[in-house]
C-alpha cells in the first residue's frame, strides 16, 4: 500500500512551468527524499500535496484518500515541518506547540509538549519567545511542531537547515527512531546529500520542474563509474604523471607531489593501477581512494540535462 | 466546523494579545484618548448652549468602539499570521478558513467587550455619563449591527489581503476611517450636504446612531431604518463571505497561502 500517490501533478504561474506532469508513489512507512537545486519545484510539489497550493491538474493520494475530497481526514494524519516558517515569534515555544496540540485534538497536551522538548533538548527554552531563540532552536521548534499529532505521513522540507553538526546529527537520529517506533512515512527534502543518504530509503532527483530519476542511494551510485584517487609521492611527480597518462587515466590535477585522477570503478581496475604504481617503485606519501557520492550523481545528472 | 480548533486559534490571539502592547493599547489606550477628548469638547460645547451634547457624543464614541474594534481586529489579526509567515503552518493543519475567522470574531468581540466596560465606567467616573440609561435592548441591537459592520468590512479587507497579500495592508487601518463621516456618528444625517447625506442614507450604521440621538432626545425609534441595516447587512456579509472564499482559493492557486508574500 502506498502512502502517498503522485500522479501527473503539474503547476504552473503564467508561461513559467513551475512542476511538470510529476508521478511518483512513497510506500508505507518508507523515508522518500526529494534532491534537487533551487527552483527545482520539490518545495512546490510538497506544498500541492499538503493543500497550501491549488495544483492545475493531476492526481493525490494521500494514505489511500483524495485530500480535496478527504481534506480532515487527511490533514489530521499528516503533518510539516520546515525551516524556513518558523511558528509565530511573539509565542514562547510551549505556547506555539500548545495551540497546534488543541488545533490537532492531541490527549495529554502538556505531557506530549514536554516528551517533545526533551527529545529536541528545549525543555530548559520552554518559556522563551521564537523570536529570541537562535536559527537551530527555531528549526527544532519547528520539527517539534512538525511530530505534535504523532503523523502517519510527515513532510520535512529542509528541516535541518542552519543546525550545528552535533544537534543535525541527533535530530536525524529522533527522525530516525520516530520512524522505525511509528512506522510513519516521510517525505524529506536536504541540500545536504549525505543526509538524504543516511536516512532515505528512495530518493527523486528533481530538475526543472521534473522528476528525472528515482532509486535506491546505492543504484544512483552506481550510475557514476568512476572513484576519484589522489595521490601524494615523496618524487618523481612529473614522472608519475606521465606514467598515468600513458596509461590513459584522466588527470584532473598535478601540483607539486600531488597528482589527482579519476579511475573507471571497477575493482580490478583501480586494484591494477595502484599495482603498477608500486611495482614502477613510486614510493607513495598519502593516497585516497574517494568513492562517488550523491553530489556527483546529482551534479552529473542536473549537468547532463542542461 | 470543530469547535476545539476555533478555540485553540482564540487562544492564540489571547496570547498575542498578552505578549505585544500595542494590541493592549487598541483595548484600552486609544478608546480612552477618544473618550477623553471628546468628553471635555461636548462638556464645553455643552456649557455654552442650551443642547445638553455630553450624553449624545460619549454615547456615540462608546458604540462607534465596536464598528471599529470589529473592523481592524479581523484584518490586524490575519495580517500577524502574514507577518509571523504562520500561514504555511495554519493551513497545512486541519484548520478550515472558516474556523480562523470565526476565533477572530469571538476573540475581537471579547476584546470590543472588555473595551465597552471599560470606556462605561471611564464616562461614569469622568463625566457622570450611565450608557446603561440607554435601554439594553437598544444597546444589544446597536451593538450587534455595529459589530456585524465591522466584520463585514473586515471580510472584504482579509479577502483583498488574500489576494494581494502585505501591500495592502493600509486597508486594514483606514477604511473604516473613510466610513465614519458617512455614519452620522456625532451628527445628524440632516447636518450632512446633500451629496454625503445620499451616501450615509445607504450606510446601515447611519441608522444606529441616529436611532442613539432618537432615544437620548426620547423621540420615536425609526425601526424602519433599523429594519434596513440589518437586511442590508446580512445581503452585504454574503457577499463578502462570498468574496473571501474566492481570495482564498485564489490565494491557494497564486502560491500567496504557502509563502505568505
Amino acid at each position: 500500500m502506498f502512502a502517498i500517490e503522485v500522479i501527473n501533478l503539474r503547476k504552473t504561474y503564467g508561461k513559467v512551468v513551475a512542476v511538470d506532469d510529476v508521478s511518483f508513489k512513497v510506500k508505507k512507512g518508507e523515508i522518500f527524499g526529494f534532491l534537487g537545486v533551487n527552483g527545482a519545484g520539490k518545495t512546490t510539489t510538497i506544498n500541492m500535496i499538503t493543500g497550501l497550493l491549488q495544483k492545475d491538474s493531476g492526481t493525490i493520494k494521500i494514505l489511500n484518500h483524495d485530500p480535496e475530497e478527504a481534506w480532515e481526514y487527511v490533514k489530521n494524519r499528516i503533518n510539516v515541518s520546515t525551516a524556513y516558517y518558523p511558528l509565530s515569534d511573539a509565542l514562547t515555544i510551549r505556547q506555539n506547540l500548545r495551540i497546534y496540540a488543541k488545533i490537532y485534538g492531541v490527549k495529554n497536551v502538556e505531557q506530549k509538549i514536554m516528551s517533545l522538548m526533551q527529545q529536541f533538548e528545549l525543555s530548559h527554552l520552554a518559556d522563551r519567545k521564537v523570536a529570541d531563540l537562535s536559527s537551530g532552536e527555531r528549526t527544532r521548534t519547528a520539527l517539534c511542531k512538525g511530530l505534535i499529532n504523532d503523523p502517519e505521513v510527515l513532510f520535512l522540507d529542509e528541516c535541518t537547515v542552519g543546525l550545528d553538526p552535533d544537534i543535525a546529527e541527533k535530530t536525524r537520529r529522533i527522525i530516525k527512531n520516530y520512524q522505525q517506533k511509528s512506522g510513519c512515512t516521510i517525505l524529506f527534502t536536504s541540500h545536504y546529500m549525505y543526509e538524504v543518504e543516511e536516512l532515505c530509503d528512495r530518493i527523486a532527483f528533481m530538475d526543472k520542474g521534473k522528476i528525472i530519476k528515482i532509486a535506491t542511494a546505492d543504484k544512483l551510485k552506481k550510475a557514476i563509474k568512476k572513484h576519484t584517487i589522489e595521490i601524494t609521492v615523496k618524487s618523481r611527480a612529473e614522472e608519475l604523471k606521465n606514467f598515468l597518462m600513458l596509461e590513459q587515466m584522466n588527470i584532473l590535477l598535478a601540483e607539486d607531489n600531488t597528482i589527482i585522477f579519476e579511475v573507471t570503478c571497477e575493482r580490478d581496475k583501480i586494484y591494477k593501477i595502484l599495482n603498477k604504481i608500486f611495482t614502477k617503485g613510486f614510493l607513495l606519501s598519502d593516497l585516497h581512494i574517494k568513492k562517488p557520492t550523491l553530489d556527483d550523481i546529482f551534479i552529473k545528472i542536473a549537468r547532463g540535462r542542461k | 466546523m470543530k469547535w476545539h480548533r476555533i478555540l485553540a486559534l482564540m487562544l492564540k490571539y489571547w496570547y498575542i494579545t498578552i505578549a505585544r502592547a500595542d494590541r493592549l493599547f487598541d483595548v484600552f489606550y486609544w478608546p480612552m484618548i477618544d473618550l477623553v477628548v471628546w468628553g471635555f469638547a461636548s462638556k464645553f460645547i455643552t456649557e455654552l448652549s442650551e443642547v445638553n451634547l455630553l450624553s449624545v457624543l460619549l454615547g456615540a464614541v462608546i458604540l462607534w468602539t465596536f464598528l471599529w474594534r470589529a473592523s481592524q481586529d479581523m484584518s490586524v489579526y490575519v495580517l500577524e499570521d502574514f507577518w509571523s509567515r504562520n500561514l504555511y503552518h495554519l493551513f497545512s493543519s486541519p484548520i478550515k478558513v472558516s474556523e480562523h475567522i470565526i476565533a477572530i470574531i469571538l476573540f475581537g468581540l471579547g476584546r470590543s467587550l472588555v473595551t465597552f466596560v471599560f470606556l462605561a465606567i471611564l464616562a461614569f467616573a469622568l463625566y457622570a455619563f450611565n450608557i446603561f440609561s440607554i435601554p439594553l435592548f437598544f444597546l444589544i441591537i446597536a451593538i450587534f449591527l455595529l459589530s456585524l459592520l465591522g466584520w463585514i468590512l473586515g471580510l472584504v479587507i482579509t479577502g483583498l489581503i488574500f489576494r494581494f497579500g502585505q501591500r495592502i495592508q493600509v486597508l486594514a487601518w483606514s477604511v473604516v476611517w473613510i466610513l465614519q463621516p458617512f455614519s452620522c456618528v456625532f451628527y445628524p444625517l440632516s447636518a450632512l450636504p446633500p451629496w454625503a447625506a445620499a451616501i450615509a442614507r445607504v450606510t446601515p450604521s447611519t441608522y444606529v446612531f441616529e436611532n442613539l440621538r432618537n432615544i437620548l432626545a426620547q423621540r420615536p425609534l425609526d425601526y424602519g431604518g433599523l429594519g434596513y441595516a440589518l437586511i442590508v447587512e446580512v445581503i452585504f456579509l454574503l457577499l463578502a463571505s462570498w468574496y473571501l472564499k474566492k481570495s482564498f482559493d485564489a490565494a491557494k492557486k497564486s502560491g500567496l497561502l504557502a509563502t505568505g508574500n
